[in-house]
């Protein structure tokens, strides 16, 4: 009889309690220094030790956001996408949504070190009812065929449009609710994994175009555990300030949400901060950019870290304190379960992020821990900083921060220059080869 | 200097016009700074003036040294590398030159470096970066002075050998088991004198370097190490290579397809190095020293990069015949190609006569041609072997087979050899290529044959039904005291030839002839009368008549 795998999802708690015998505590030691003769409920005390590293960690996760003028040209660009998606397949118009989805809709998307392109990724929901498109390989290849005009290519599971000369690219996923789909349907459909009950209202099956089967994928759900999470308490004594209003769009295309996070937003901010460490670990080539950590897995982790933390009834007195938590204990939410390692999808049940890591030869694993330590290393350097400079120095050069700038104001500060005359500008010249 | 600024005062109130005298004759004009952001600061901005400008010299911005590797753009001189004064000669008074630099300096550098627009700006040109820093760090008693690269990246962390030069001071990123190490060391001849083996960790780099993101410590590269190196060969590259020296060099090496960085790490062995001033150079022993690493892997040497056919050609093996005039260019071109290996056959020795056309010059008299034009490249080029037959075409024809060759190129001229090339390619057919100038280089000719066709099929030869001219007999001159025929023709009239014959030779090894043909190139009736009077060209060849030279193909049925 073949073994079965066993499936069953890990508790957060456990999960974190289990990082918690494993961690190291330097990191925590250190912190402890910095809070030295603060009491734990001292409110003001802990925002007052805390504001010069909440500060600066604020104006990285601030430098990070992609500017919401790209963020709105791609959307802009997200829209017409859909409009014409609506247009070219004809089925019926409630029959197609188009929803944000990955780091777009769970708030953290960041943008590249350097001028490299952002994604923006969007799901093209399509209610099976309503249209016959049984067979997974043709409903891909239909949805690709009416965005052939930008000049679409094929990706595992989406279509990527690469929009030249802009700084984003869209990634548009073919997809079926299952909740549109008849029992019939959903069995002929055969998706690998079956939606957890807890988010099923919102589970999709995608092609995978490897195997060209339906895969179970639930994008909506995800950036809900996501942001149920993050509503949960851990800082005592801070107020959230109110998320900033969603923008308008059409009824059948979700609008991409505005990429502005507050760092009491803590588990976003983790997030958001975090990626841009794992980028930077990748620019200065400290991990390799084959094996480093997806961005899946680091989101999931740390939801997972917060929800166990919520569970055991922690609670911490400043947001960076609770940062500092999660980079120490993140390096062992991974759990090795039958001489595997898993990072469940909490959305869909036996779906493990980390499934690659069981098959390089620990590549990927060693990878993880490595860009752990040399996170929590770094927040170890950046809370033994002494003074403001320090700190702004320290966390600027960690996080790939340039310096301040300022709006150029026609002088570039320097003066004016308004009443020079300008020379007409030197003909080009062509250069020989020699 | 004779300039008058008033003028340009009034106009830009951040210019300060009281001159200030600088070296060499140079006059320079302060620049009124704006109030930074922290951490966007320089110390100071000059208007440079050298001497002889306006008419020999351009004038510049120059920052203060606190600029270099923080501001992008900026030289190791602290010159702004921007398109500002167009120089002399463009219709430009000195006047409306210095606004042109003064409007750029404000509008293409200062505006956008406060305003954060430069920021990823560094990751531009990370190779000037880069050099800048390794000038800063280089002192004439570091053990190391360069590292060359001899293959492509590798795909993932690697442990490897390297080789140190001595007293060249140059890094062979390769073991001295490698053909290529063992012709570069040949290359530098004394300059490779002494050899050390080193450590090399070869990390591959997704991503440029630039001043933001390099190992700044010896604490960022072992971090770096930890990070990409697997446990054992992290312990492997600290350890010494002979039992019998506990110090090793250890180089850390980081490359992409287009940037190369490299370190030697602190604490290796003293090494001599004799070089006039210093006996012995003594690695630091806690700061990494920044390396220039150059490419000399014949994807880069040989094409930099443009020509995908380069791997391809570095398996060829290509047999030349004939190291003469033509023959011994042509090869020099195949090596330059990236040929990989090339057996050159002639049993000649070069003679003072033959040094005006020839590769070779008078260093080589009373030399083997085929033994001088192969030392001549295989010291040149690392990308190619050149293997020396000192024998008759003929000869090596009867004592070898054409198994291992890819590619046959007679250049001998010679009916006989031809002969023999046509028997052998029954025995085991390749590719050949028949190449000859007519006197004067009137024509020069490429019979490109294709597997399976034949220069002979019967006992008749066909040179002379292809040629352009037909020549009389006394354009072909004897030589005074010797039996030897020669026509004098110059090495320019035998470039067209040369390059008709190596353009085409390597047509055939990427491939890209598939059907037998004659190539010509012939000049026309105006080069054949400033030659001898009364020639004409054949039938075939009357359409070169009104030009100086056309190329003309034939089908070779």
């Amino acid at each position: 009889m073949a073994a079965t795998k066993n499936t069953r999802a890990i508790e957060n708690a456990d999960l974190v309690r289990n990082a918690e015998s494993r961690r190291s505590k330097v990191l925590a030691q250190t912190l402890a220094k910095v809070q030295e003769g603060i009491a734990l409920d001292d409110a003001a005390g802990n925002i007052r030790v805390f504001g010069p590293w909440a500060r600066e960690l604020h104006y990285v996760n601030q430098h990070i956001a992609v500017p919401q003028v790209e963020v709105d040209k791609a959307a802009e660009a997200y829209n017409d996408v859909a409009n014409h998606l609506v247009k070219k397949l004809k089925w019926p118009n409630e029959a197609i949504k188009v929803l944000p989805q990955g780091s777009t809709s769970t708030q953290t998307l960041i943008r590249s070190p350097g001028n490299d392109k952002f994604d923006i990724d969007a799901v093209c929901q399509v209610d099976i009812s309503r249209i016959s498109a049984q067979d997974p390989m043709r409903f891909f290849k239909t949805i690709g065929d009416a965005l052939t005009e930008y000049s679409a290519t094929a990706k595992k599971r989406c279509w990527r449009l690469p929009f030249n000369g802009e700084r984003f690219y869209l990634e548009f996923t073919p997809s079926v609710p299952l909740e549109k789909a008849s029992s019939q349907d959903l069995d002929t459909m055969a998706p690998l994994y079956r939606p957890d009950q807890e988010y099923i209202g919102t589970a999709l099956a995608v092609v995978d175009t490897p195997t060209e089967k339906w895969k179970t994928s639930n994008p909506a759900g995800f950036t809900k555990w996501v942001d149920d999470t993050s509503k949960r308490k851990l800082i005592r004594e801070l107020i959230a300030e109110a998320a900033d209003s969603m923008g308008k769009s059409a009824s059948n295309v979700s609008p991409v949400p505005d990429q502005d996070v507050n760092i009491s937003d803590t588990l976003r901010v983790a997030i958001r901060l975090f990626k841009r460490h794992r980028d930077m670990c990748a620019r200065r080539s400290l991990i390799g950019k084959e094996f480093q950590p997806i961005s899946i897995i680091i989101v999931t982790l740390l939801t997972q870290c917060y929800a166990g933390l919520h569970d055991l009834g922690r609670s911490y007195s400043h947001p960076v304190q609770l940062l500092v938590e999660l980079a120490e204990l993140i390096r062992d939410m991974v759990p090795e379960v039958d001489g595997e390692f898993r990072v469940d999808n909490p959305t869909v049940p036996g779906e493990n992020f980390a499934e690659r890591w069981n098959s390089d030869a620990g590549q990927r694993q060693t990878t993880f821990r490595t860009w752990c330590d040399i996170l929590a290393a770094d927040m170890r350097t950046i809370l033994a900083a002494q003074n403001e400079q320090e700190i702004r120095s320290r966390v600027r050069d960690v996080f790939g921060c340039p310096p301040d700038s300022s709006r150029p104001n026609g002088s570039g500060g320097s003066g004016g220059t308004k009443t020079a005359h300008r020379p007409p500008p030197p003909a080009p010249i062509t250069s020989g080869l020699a | 200097m004779g300039l008058d600024l008033s003028r340009l005062e009034k106009e830009f109130d951040w210019l300060n016009t009281a001159p200030n005298s600088r070296d060499q004759g140079a006059t320079g004009y302060r620049i009124r700074l704006p109030e930074f952001p922290a951490g966007r600061e320089f110390a100071w901005a000059e208007l440079l003036l050298p001497r002889g400008f306006p008419d020999q010299a351009t004038a510049r911005i120059m920052l203060s040294q606190d600029a270099v590797l923080h501001i992008p753009h900026v030289e190791d001189s602290g010159a702004i590398c921007i398109d500002g004064d167009p120089g002399p000669g463009r219709g430009y008074s000195a006047e409306d030159r210095i606004r042109l630099l003064l409007f750029a300096y404000k509008e293409r550098f200062l505006d956008p470096w406060l305003s954060g627009q430069m920021d990823a700006d560094f990751e531009e040109e990370p190779l000037n970066y880069w050099l800048i820093k390794v000038e800063r760090h280089r002192s004439t008693h570091d053990p190391v002075r360069i590292l060359w690269c001899v293959d492509k990246p590798p795909g993932h962390p690697t442990l490897r050998e390297g080789l140190l030069l001595l007293p060249s001071r140059i890094v062979i990123a390769a073991g001295a088991n490698e053909p290529i190490t063992n012709r570069l060391v040949s290359s530098l001849g004394i300059m490779g004198a002494q050899r050390i083996r080193v450590r090399l960790a070869d990390i591959p780099i997704e991503h440029p370097f630039t001043p933001f993101t390099w190992p700044r410590s010896a604490s960022d590269i072992d971090r770096l190490i930890n990070g990409r190196l697997g446990k054992m060969d992290r312990i492997e590259f600290q350890r010494p290579i002979r039992d019998r020296r506990r110090r090793v060099h250890r180089v850390v090496l980081l490359r992409n397809d287009k940037c190369r960085f490299a370190y030697l790490l602190p604490d290796g062995p003293a090494t001599v190095i004799d070089n006039g001033t210093c006996r012995r150079a003594y690695p630091s022993q806690t700061i990494p020293l920044p390396l220039q690493v150059e490419r000399v892997d014949p994807s880069w040497t040989v094409g930099r990069d443009q020509h995908q056919e380069v791997s391809h050609r570095q398996k060829q093996h290509v047999l030349v015949l004939g190291a003469g005039a033509l023959g011994s260019v042509v090869v020099d071109h195949l090596a330059k190609a990236g040929v990989g290996f090339i057996t050159l056959v002639d049993a000649d020795i070069l003679a003072t006569a033959n040094i005006g056309r020839h590769l070779l010059g008078v260093e080589s008299v009373e030399k083997s041609k085929a033994e001088a034009v192969a030392q001549r490249i295989n010291l040149a080029y690392p990308a190619t072997v050149v293997t020396p037959e000192k024998i008759s075409a003929e000869r090596w024809l009867q004592k070898n087979s054409l198994t291992k060759v890819d590619l046959i190129l007679d250049l001998t001229g010679e009916p006989k050899v031809r002969w023999h090339v046509n028997c052998a390619r029954q025995e085991h057919c390749c590719p050949l290529l028949i190449g000859w100038m007519e006197p004067f280089v009137a024509a020069a000719h490429v019979c490109l044959l294709a597997f399976g066709t034949l220069w002979m099929t019967g006992t008749t030869d066909r040179m002379g039904e292809l040629e352009a001219v037909t020549w009389p007999p006394d354009v072909i001159r004897q030589e005074p005291g010797c039996s030897s025929k020669f026509q004098s023709y110059t090495a320019a009239a035998a470039a067209f030839a040369v390059a008709l014959v190596a353009e085409n030779a390597l047509k055939l090894i990427d491939g890209c002839v598939h059907a037998s043909c004659v190539r010509s190139w012939v000049r026309g009736q105006r080069f054949l009368d400033a030659n001898w009077q009364g020639l004409k060209l054949n039938k075939w060849a009357h359409e070169a008549a009104p030009y100086d030279g056309i190329v003309l193909e034939r089908p070779f049925t």
